[in-house]
């Protein structure tokens, strides 16, 4: 059995960090033992002050242009799927399921992709008010959000979990502890991809001691979180997230337009109509 | 049509007049940028790239504004000015020299027997906070030294109070205590917040009595921009559709190099005409810039790119 | 006019381009020899020479293209709609790589100048095939659960003013919504359809799918009237147009026309005066006025009038017509001979009339088809030159007091296609807005584009959107 220990690294600002702590955990991957970050307090907060960034800069492309960024981002996950199957087979993963899940996710990717120009022609709209006002709601991505995938192996879920807000642009911050390797693997097409810098961060380890940051941070507008997250754990970051008003939610992980909803703020504009 | 009121050597049109002249500013911000990227797509090779070239030079205002300057500093610089390209004879001397008041008299003594005019930055440059007395003064001063032109800075906090008479008057007294000297009137574009505010500006500072009116003083981190020089260039249209003067323009302050000169030159041409196409109408206010449009004159020639160390300092 | 500094010619190199002698047309996957036996000229407009011979399709060419296509259709029902949309986004991938060799011979065939191909039509072509690509694995998004499905089989008649940008608004929704397609592009502009066709061959699109057959009008005709096209969509003049709208009745096939226009583009007094001029001449220049949504008549508010016309022949002035392939060429040639007479003849009824013309100095080319930017001043709305479309160079002036004559003067007009409004004032862009008889409304901009704004007329300028989410509509219909 090998003894090389293998270290990844968390994914911030469109560049490879370790923990500011210094602290990792470790995974089995095939026959070798790998270290991973765990992610700090500090990590966080330096996570958010790069998602700010990004969420400007992402926000700031026409949606045409983040539709396309995404596309390409697309075609170089098609370009390297046999390492992705490698690493779900080293996790574990049964061969024909792996194959299956990195087509279902890049065909994710693609729909996504494809509805980034579009959603706001059905989920906006104008409003027929009894009056000589032209009534419009558009709609807005909420900023910075820390979203919590399943964290089962596998890319599908994953992809699931951070496309619906970065297709509306907003930034992400994940944190991922069994499926560490395989969001930093993805991190590695993100930080070739034209997805401007601290668009999406990838953080890695167990988010106990975390959470209460998390759930505290004014400047993470929205928390989202998968189905079969921990019941308390949700709770605590609820019940911490009133402070700020902020919005918690279970993500929707499926390939529907209701999934975008919790990630956008609805703002409806006036203006008379008259000589 | 308002009328030209001349007052000794003063021209420029009393404060009712001028008031008429902006009652329209509204500018179109996103038609206003298309309009200036359409025109930089215009390709300027060749024979018409040279002359370019050539203009450019000749337009130019060689500028040093540092705390550092010194008489050597100066005289270098008015050295280049005269004779941008020992090597190359056709190159044209620039049009003037820029300094401060100090150094006014060694840029004359210098430039003394050339064409390079001297120009002199006054009025509290850059920011223009100080009482009219103190402006009056440091263009006094300029003048007794040689200066053949003077740069001045409007008062911008005056403008952005809303207190567009007294911006208007201020030029007024300093072009009058300028007499016969080339009056430029600094916007600080980069300062007025909007480009109804860049052709408000504009107006005020040529009924007052401007020759040019210039971009920036090149102090802060927004300089020219072709979106400016574009509502200043209609301005300028407009003013002498009015009232028949023409006013030039200078644009100072991040115009890098030759491309960006170049397709300054283009805007000229086609938003107000080729009247403007001449160093008594345009100006560029540059350091870096001469280098970079004598390297390009250079490798028309030559077919090469030179390095920096082919050009004398200046 | 001497100039004191003129600019010298950047021609675009046309080597990147590789012209056949001979097309065939393009049915079932590969490009096979007309049934007719005959070959017309394509020729570029600008110099009159012989760019390419193309195939006539007759009736049998039409048939043999509407049966693969019926084939194809079904082929392309067993695709699933995740790889419909791959399809198409490799195609868009492939044309935004081969984006300038197309530019370029889009301006050859057609005559416009290259800089408008480069920046306007080639990026809008690979955005709408971008754009389709991503509804069609998500067309039950589109219009809630009203269940809806493809026609079939789309004959599709497409014009010679924006020949690759007109097939990327018909082929890329119909192949998203799951149709086949036969299109006949027109007679003048060949060539880029063609090149397409090899894109097609390239991105691996299942045979049958799409289908091409060059030809007139009389081979339009045969594709309209095969009684197994289940969807026609025409975009052309308003005459051919009401033909085949005529020859379809009683038939159950899907229609969608776009048509000509006479646009108004009205200026107000509180204009950006500037930015309006910029605007109006944009409107009515832009692609030589071969626009059917072209702001023709120029609709200018009395008491700025005088100003607004000497700014506007002042910035007319600066246009340059010349070669299609010069980079600084603003107005290329006229797309033939025939066209050419038809503005030159209107040209000179306005003159006839009564009408006063400002034509701005400048050398025409000898060769090829030209005619100079031309503005008509002290125009009555009852002379010809107000009432029919040119599809030319020309803009047509009429002046109005009050926001009331305005739209009544825009909206006297069989037409109904676009109109601009130039004002500062928001609620009176509005209220003017809402009171246009137009299906395209541009305020404070004219003639802009883009894959999610359905584009359309009302009146005779058409029916049908193309573009956006109801554009959708016109390649789907109800489950029933």
């Amino acid at each position: 059995m090998s003894e090389v220990r293998k270290t990844y690294k968390m994914f911030l600002g469109n560049e490879f960090v370790r923990s500011e702590s210094g602290r990792t955990y470790s995974l089995e991957q095939g026959k070798e033992i790998v270290e991973l970050p765990q992610a700090s307090k500090k990590d966080v907060r330096d996570a958010v002050s790069v998602a700010k960034k990004g969420y400007q800069s992402w926000s700031g492309l026409t949606p045409y242009n983040r539709a396309q960024v995404l596309y390409r981002l697309s075609e170089m996950i098609e370009g390297r799927k046999e390492l992705y199957i490698k690493v779900l087979k080293e996790f574990g993963v049964k061969d024909s399921e792996a194959k299956k899940d990195v087509k279902d996710a890049i065909e994710a990717l693609v729909w996504y992709a494809g509805l980034s120009d579009k959603w706001e022609q059905v989920s906006g709209n104008l409003n027929p008010v009894a009056g000589p006002y032209f009534n419009i709601s558009h709609q807005e991505p909420l900023g910075v959000s820390f979203i919590f995938p399943r964290d089962n192996v596998s890319l599908k879920s994953f992809l699931l979990s951070i496309l619906p807000p970065l297709c509306v642009g907003c930034s992400v911050i994940c944190i991922s502890q069994e499926s560490g390797v395989l969001a930093i693997l993805l991190a590695e097409d993100i930080h070739n991809s034209d997805l401007p810098p601290g668009t999406l961060n990838i953080l890695t380890g167990s988010y106990s001691n975390i959470i209460e940051d998390i759930s505290r941070h004014v400047e993470i507008r929205g928390v989202g979180v998968s189905e079969d997250f921990n019941n308390d754990s949700f709770t605590t970051i609820q019940s911490n997230g009133s402070d700020s008003v902020k919005r918690t939610f279970i993500l929707n992980e499926s390939l529907n337009l209701l999934s975008l909803n919790p990630f956008l703020e609805t703002k409806t504009v006036w203006h008379p109509k008259g000589k | 049509m308002v009328q030209v009121t001349e007052t000794s050597e003063k021209i420029g049109l009393n404060w009712d007049d001028a008031t008429e002249l902006f009652r329209n500013s509204s500018v179109d911000e996103v038609g206003l940028k298309e309009r200036v990227s359409s025109l930089a797509t215009r390709s300027i090779k060749k024979e018409s790239k040279l002359q370019a070239l050539n203009m450019i030079v000749s337009m130019c205002d060689l500028t040093t504004l540092e705390g550092q300057d010194t008489d050597g500093k100066v005289q270098q610089m008015v050295a280049k000015a005269i004779h941008p390209d020992p090597n190359n004879i056709e190159t044209p001397s620039v049009a003037a020299v820029c300094v401060y008041p100090e150094l006014v008299e060694t840029a004359k003594n210098a430039a003394s027997g050339s064409k390079v005019l001297v120009a002199s930055v006054s009025s509290y440059f850059p920011s223009g906070q100080a009482p009219l007395e103190s402006k009056i003064h440091d263009t006094k001063y300029a003048i007794r030294n040689g200066a053949d032109e003077i740069d001045i800075v409007i008062n911008r906090r005056a403008f952005l109070e809303g207190d567009y008479r007294k911006v208007f008057d201020e030029v007024v007294a300093l072009k009058e205590v300028c007499g016969k000297v080339h009056l430029k009137t600094i916007l600080e574009v980069g300062e007025l917040g909007s480009y109804e505010n860049i052709r408000k500006a504009s107006m005020i500072a040529m009924a007052a009595g401007s020759d040019f009116i210039k971009t920036s003083t090149g102090k802060i981190s927004e300089g020219a921009s072709r979106e400016a020089c574009c509502v200043m260039s209609k301005s300028v249209l407009d003013y002498r559709k009015a009232t028949g003067s023409i006013v030039g323009i200078k644009v100072a302050g991040g115009i890098r190099d030759s491309k960006d000169a170049i397709r300054y030159l283009v805007l000229i041409k086609e938003e107000i005409g080729e009247d403007w196409l001449d160093s008594k109408y345009f100006r560029f206010g540059a350091s870096s810039l001469l280098n970079d449009i004598l390297r390009q004159i250079r490798k028309i020639s030559t077919g090469a790119y030179q390095d920096s160390y082919y050009f004398p300092r200046g | 006019m001497v100039e004191k500094w003129s600019y010298s010619s950047s021609i675009e190199s046309s080597d990147i381009v590789s012209i056949e002698k001979k097309y065939g047309h393009f049915i079932n996957g590969s490009f096979v020899s007309p049934k007719s036996k005959r070959y017309f000229d394509s020729i570029s407009p600008s110099t009159e020479d012989l760019l390419s011979q193309v195939s006539f399709g007759n009736k049998a060419d039409i048939n043999l293209a509407v049966s693969s296509a019926r084939e194809g259709f079904k082929t392309w029902q067993k695709v699933k709609p995740i790889d419909r949309s791959k399809y198409l986004f490799k195609i868009a991938r492939l044309i935004q790589e081969r984006s300038r060799e197309f530019a370029v011979l889009e301006s050859m065939d057609g005559g416009k100048p290259i800089r408008e191909s480069r920046d306007v039509d080639l990026p809008q072509v690979s955005a709408n095939f971008f754009y389709y690509a991503g509804w069609a694995d998500k067309l039950d998004l589109s219009w809630g659960s009203v269940g809806l499905k493809p026609y079939g089989v789309a004959g599709q008649i497409i014009p010679w003013n924006f020949p690759l940008l007109m097939l990327a608004w018909k082929v890329a929704p119909a192949l998203a919504t799951g149709n086949s397609v036969v299109l006949k592009p027109a007679e003048t502009t060949p060539l880029t359809a063609l090149l397409f066709a090899e894109v097609c061959v390239e991105a691996g699109l299942p045979d049958g799918v799409f289908n091409l057959v060059t030809g007139d009008g009389e081979t339009g005709a045969f594709l309209v009237d095969h009684v197994d096209v289940d969807k026609v969509a025409f975009t052309g003049s308003t005459n051919v147009g009401k033909q085949i709208q005529s020859s379809i009745a009683g038939s159950k096939k899907g229609l969608t026309l776009e048509l000509g226009g006479k646009a108004a583009n009205i200026v107000y007094e509180d204009a950006s005066i500037d930015q309006a001029v910029e605007g109006v001449v944009n409107g009515i220049f832009f692609n030589q006025g071969h626009v059917c949504c072209a702001g023709s008549r120029l609709l200018i508010q009395e008491s700025i009038q005088d100003e607004f016309i000497e700014k506007l022949e002042r910035r007319m002035q600066q246009l340059r017509v010349g070669d299609p392939l010069d980079k600084n060429t603003d107005i290329g040639a006229i797309n033939s001979k025939q066209q050419l007479e038809k503005i030159s003849e209107l040209v000179e009824s306005g003159v006839s009339d009564g009408g006063a013309i400002y034509q701005p100095e400048c050398e025409l080319p000898g060769n090829g088809f030209w005619f100079k930017p031309t503005l008509f001043t002290d125009v009555q709305p009852a002379y010809r030159i107000a009432r029919e479309e040119i599809f030319g160079p020309v803009l047509t002036t009429i002046s109005f007091r009050t926001p009331e004559e305005a739209v009544e003067i825009a909206n006297n007009t069989e037409y109904g296609l676009s109109a601009g409004i130039w004002s500062e004032k928001g609620s009176k862009i509005l209220w003017t807005a809402d009171n246009l008889d137009a299906g395209v409304v541009w305020a404070n901009t004219f003639n802009k584009f883009d894959p999610s704004s359905p584009f359309g007329g009302y009146k005779e300028s058409g029916f049908g959107r193309e573009g956006g989410r109801h554009g959708l509509l016109s390649y789907l219909k109800e489950k029933k």
